[in-house]
């Protein structure tokens, strides 16, 4: 199979909670933008588009014709993708098997979201609306089902399920969802890009954030941001010729299982830090990319934690330690950007939230990492191999990318 | 079982969510202009086309169209159509009476716009009428003060 | 384009009410598809689903599908756009030899709506369309009607004689949704006009509807089926979406599609090595317009074409043989559908409508206004 380097990364030059300044297209030509300048190409290099939101989010439908003019896309074959919190990887993984497949070999990954002009909680309620609507037609009272009204309710609520049972499977407390929560908003604050910056953030400050449903507080909680992330990929020929540096994608690989809702509808409540899907599909990766031990050979991790929990939960999930043992690594201080195995150095999803980037921009970090390009928040190890996780669905689908300094071997 | 067992029930939706779009920098200036009875477009420095309303980007030459250009008030109707029926929230109903929809080239160099036209039986409409802007008796930079065209 | 990809099998259903759940239509749609196959879903190793989020009026529409689409704890991926798209994706999937095959699933359920046009309106620019409340779908589909007769100076019979040949071939066909009889060009003429000059049966109607379809690579191929239909050629391309500024009697993206997957294909004459068409005309004037795009019909000289039965299913290049999306349109699905359609001509499966010689086959798919974005496929056996 050839080989796909990341060779240009763009920003919005801000990820904030309003945009008030730009429409929808003006803000996602800015990134366009910064990916041209920053990878030195122009659009007459790029031979297909790949274009990602979550469009329920802002009540647009289909924004890439809309848009079609600020993305440099005209002529140019695009594709729509959107698979919920994981798009930006999605998207990432369809520009992959573009290249792979021989049929193109220069990739625009445009990903975006403007949360300011939509009202999130009404998207993340969409996930179950018509099963809501259903149960109001039947006469059921949805405020007495507190389980269902939460799941849907911004996702919060089904998450504080997956929260207390990690911590009660783990052995973890709520002090750790406190620490690593204090722990990203302080990375962020190294971060240009990332929306809720905290250089003084402490597990006692996070503490002090009101409780929304056990054991979930606010300051465990990503924000809604506004922003746009692009991302150009090249095939191993057009990327000697295009970039000096790179990133290499050594694996993509997914799963999806059963929606949590549907199970809940029935009674039949799957636990929900259960997530078989990052299970199996790290391991796809791990073997995909030649890996034997990730724990030895991956050097950095972004994972997507819409909540803070999830990174422990996570690092555990995809092997990255032994379940029940992120906590403890945590406390050790190895999680952190000086640390043995530093873990979202960007302030992750839960400091910036523009969900259709989401997942992208932990793809577009780690290869900033390997890049050393990373600027304050590059980590003080040096990074060869890089996992980045996305994680969205109705809590049920899993995106993993492994990145590396060099090509893979064929 | 079949599908055509199954047993449904059929919620209506009584949800009218609300957005707040940006309407960005290029669209303020055309409602701007709009206050003084104006119609503003972008040109491209590339191939010297004019989008009416403005924006940021021509798309065929991928340039930021950086330079705003007042249109004149008449033009020429390119194209047209005669609706019979009006959809209102995705569903379609018929029209009260036929109306004219065109397309209004006001410059040469300059892209159509779809307007209302009035003032004149639908049957009548032909491509190439000189037509002018009709504004509103107030005008408010709101998208609807520009409010038809009608035979020059 | 190294290695072959092909189409092993689909199951397909459209109706104006299908009276079921996009959850029951996937499972029955995938489920049987494999039942047809002899396989079971772990057989699949990666599923394409496309479907719109506004259409099935729920967030991350894939979600509640993955099971139904056998999907459950493996690889799945979502395309929100016209079908050809995500066989033109699953193509890419196998053709990385990461994967040995791929189910597609697509549907559209508009037919049963309350709002068909709803989603369609939210496809407009946010900051200006939807404001003005003056663009839709359907009068800018008769602006292109009019300047596309005004090009080569025809009359609006034309659009009858379209619009009849074409739901007459759908009324013959059992998995189209519009399936009237008797309807002739004074039948169409007769319907109530929309919009200027498109009538009632000059569109396409809304419609609920769904198709799974298999594709393997050449040796999976070769053991699942002893039909192997190969996919030849592929190509997309979008125009601006301003129809302001574009050239609607013709459909430069379309154009540009074709020729790409006419290259890969390998075709050099389509009028004359293209045996049928299945294109996505949502409205009688893109059928000769886009296959005049395409390379299937000369330009100007679309009334001679369909007066003289050349664009029927016994003519020279028979467009639409299955009816095409006058017959029945369910958004996402419609594309692919159009390939199952084709595929059941290259099998010599499509009973009343077969055409004669079938062994190069065109399916096209669209999004947008006036078709603003567009994907061919050449298929061939
Ligand atoms: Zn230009």
């Amino acid at each position: 199979m050839r080989n796909v380097a990341i060779v240009g990364i763009g920003y919005t030059p801000v990820f904030v909670s309003k945009r008030r300044d730009v429409c929808i297209p003006e803000m996602i030509s800015e990134a366009v933008e910064n990916a041209f300048k920053d990878s030195g190409l122009t659009p007459a290099d790029i031979d297909a588009i790949i274009f990602g939101n979550m469009h329920t989010f802002e009540g647009v439908n289909l924004p890439h014709l809309w848009c079609a003019d600020y993305i440099a896309s005209l002529g140019k074959p695009v594709m729509r993708i959107a698979t919920g919190g994981t798009t930006g990887m999605a998207a990432l993984h369809a520009a992959y098997y573009h290249i792979v497949s021989g049929l193109h070999d220069v990739v625009m990954v445009v990903t975006y979201e403007k949360h300011s002009e939509g009202d999130s909680q009404v998207g993340l309620l969409g996930i179950i609306t018509p099963e809501i609507m259903a149960m109001l037609a039947l006469g059921i009272d949805v405020t007495g089902q507190s389980g269902m009204g939460a799941i849907g309710g911004g996702s919060a609520g089904g998450i504080s399920y997956q929260a207390s049972s990690y911590l009660a499977h783990s052995g973890a407390g709520i002090e750790h969802i406190d620490a690593i929560a204090a722990m990203e908003r302080r990375n962020a604050a190294k971060n240009p890009y990332a929306h809720l910056k905290d250089p003084e953030a402490t597990a006692e400050k996070i503490a002090q954030t009101p409780l929304v449903s056990y054991p979930i507080r606010f300051g465990h909680i990503c924000p809604t941001s506004d922003g746009a992330t692009v991302c150009i990929l090249a095939s191993e020929e057009k990327a000697a010729k295009l970039a000096d540096r790179a990133a290499w994608v050594w694996a993509v690989s997914n799963c999806c299982s059963d929606a949590t809702t549907g199970n809940l509808i029935e009674g039949i409540i799957t636990d929900p830090a259960e997530q078989m899907p990052a299970v199996i599909a790290s391991r796809q990766a791990y073997e995909r990319a030649g890996i034997e031990d990730p724990k030895k050979e991956i050097d950095y991790v972004e994972i997507y934690n819409g909540f803070a929990h999830q990174t422990l939960m996570f690092l555990e999930k995809i092997g990255m330690c032994e379940l029940g043992e992120a906590h403890k690594l945590l406390e050790k201080g190895e999680l952190e950007m000086s640390g043995r195995l530093p873990v979202n150095a960007s302030g992750g999803v839960v400091s910036t939230n523009s969900i259709g980037t989401s997942a992208m921009n932990r793809v577009t970090e780690c290869a900033l990492q390997i890049m050393g390009r990373a600027g304050e928040h590059q980590v003080e190890k040096e990074v060869h191999k890089a996992l980045a996780h996305g994680w969205g669905g109705l809590m049920q689908y899993v995106t993993i990318t492994i990145l590396a300094d060099k090509p893979k071997k064929p | 079982m079949g599908a055509t067992e199954e047993a449904f029930i059929t919620p209506a939706i009584p949800m009218d969510f609300t957005y707040n779009y940006r309407i960005g920098l290029y669209m303020t200036r055309y409602l701007e202009g709009f206050k003084e009875r104006k119609i503003m477009g972008s040109r491209c420095s590339g191939c010297r086309k004019i989008a009416v309303p403005p924006r940021k980007y021509c798309g065929v030459c991928n340039k930021i169209m950086d330079e705003f250009v007042e249109l004149p008030q008449e033009g020429t109707l390119e194209n047209f159509t005669v609706g019979h029926v009006v959809l209102e929230k995705g569903r379609l109903n018929p029209a009260e009476n036929p109306y004219l929809l065109g397309l209004v080239r006001l410059d040469e160099n300059a892209s159509l716009l779809l307007a209302r036209v009035e003032g004149l039986d639908p049957a009548e409409a032909r491509p190439g009428m000189r037509v002018k802007a009709v504004w509103k008796d107030q005008v408010e930079g709101d998208y609807g003060d520009l409010d038809h065209f009608a035979p020059a | 384009m190294e290695g072959k990809v092909a189409i092993v099998g689909f199951r397909m259903m459209s109706a104006p009410d299908l009276v079921t759940s996009r959850e029951r239509l996937t499972f029955e749609l995938t489920r049987g598809l494999l039942d047809d196959l002899g396989i079971d879903r772990v057989d699949v190793d990666t599923t394409i689903i496309d479907s719109n989020d506004f259409l099935d009026g729920r967030t991350i529409s894939n979600v509640f599908l993955d099971g139904p689409a056998g999907a459950y704890l493996r690889d799945e991926s979502k395309v929100e756009m016209d079908g050809v798209n995500a066989v033109i994706y699953a193509c890419m999937r196998i053709l990385s030899g990461q994967y040995r095959t791929a189910m597609v699933v697509a549907l559209g359920l508009t037919g049963s709506q309350v709002s068909p046009y709803l989603h369609i309106e939210y496809a407009l620019s946010a900051h200006y369309d939807r404001q003005t409340r003056l663009l839709n779908e359907l009068n800018s589909a008769a602006l292109q009607a009019r300047v596309y007769l005004a090009k080569y100076g025809y009359s609006e019979e034309l659009l009858d004689e379209i619009a009849a040949q074409a739901l007459g071939n759908a009324a013959l066909d059992p998995y189209q949704a519009r399936r009237i009889s008797g309807v002739g060009k004074d039948e169409v003429a007769a319907s109530a006009y929309y919009y200027e000059p498109l009538r009632e049966l000059h569109c396409y109607p809304p419609t609920d509807g769904g198709c799974a379809m298999l594709l393997a690579s050449e040796e999976r191929a070769r053991e699942l089926t002893d039909k192997p239909v190969w996919v030849l050629g592929m190509g997309r391309s979008i125009e601006t979406f301003y129809i302001g500024e574009r050239d609607l009697a013709a459909s430069p993206s379309t154009a540009q599609a074709a020729e790409r997957a006419y290259a890969m294909a390998g075709v050099k004459n389509p009028g004359a090595e293209v045996d049928l068409a299945e294109i996505s005309a949502l409205f009688a004037h893109q059928e000769p317009l886009l296959a005049e795009a395409m390379g299937l019909l000369e330009e100007g000289k679309a009334e001679e074409a369909y007066r003289s039965g050349d664009t029927s299913v016994a003519g020279k290049i028979p467009l639409n043989p299955s009816g095409g999306a006058l017959g029945g349109h369910p958004i996402c699905a419609s594309g692919l559908i159009r390939v199952a359609q084709a595929v059941r001509q290259l099998r010599g499966e499509a009973g009343e409508n077969q055409v004669g010689k079938a062994e190069i086959a065109v399916a096209h798919g669209q999004d947008g206004l006036c078709a603003q974005q567009n994907a061919v496929l050449v298929l061939g056996v």
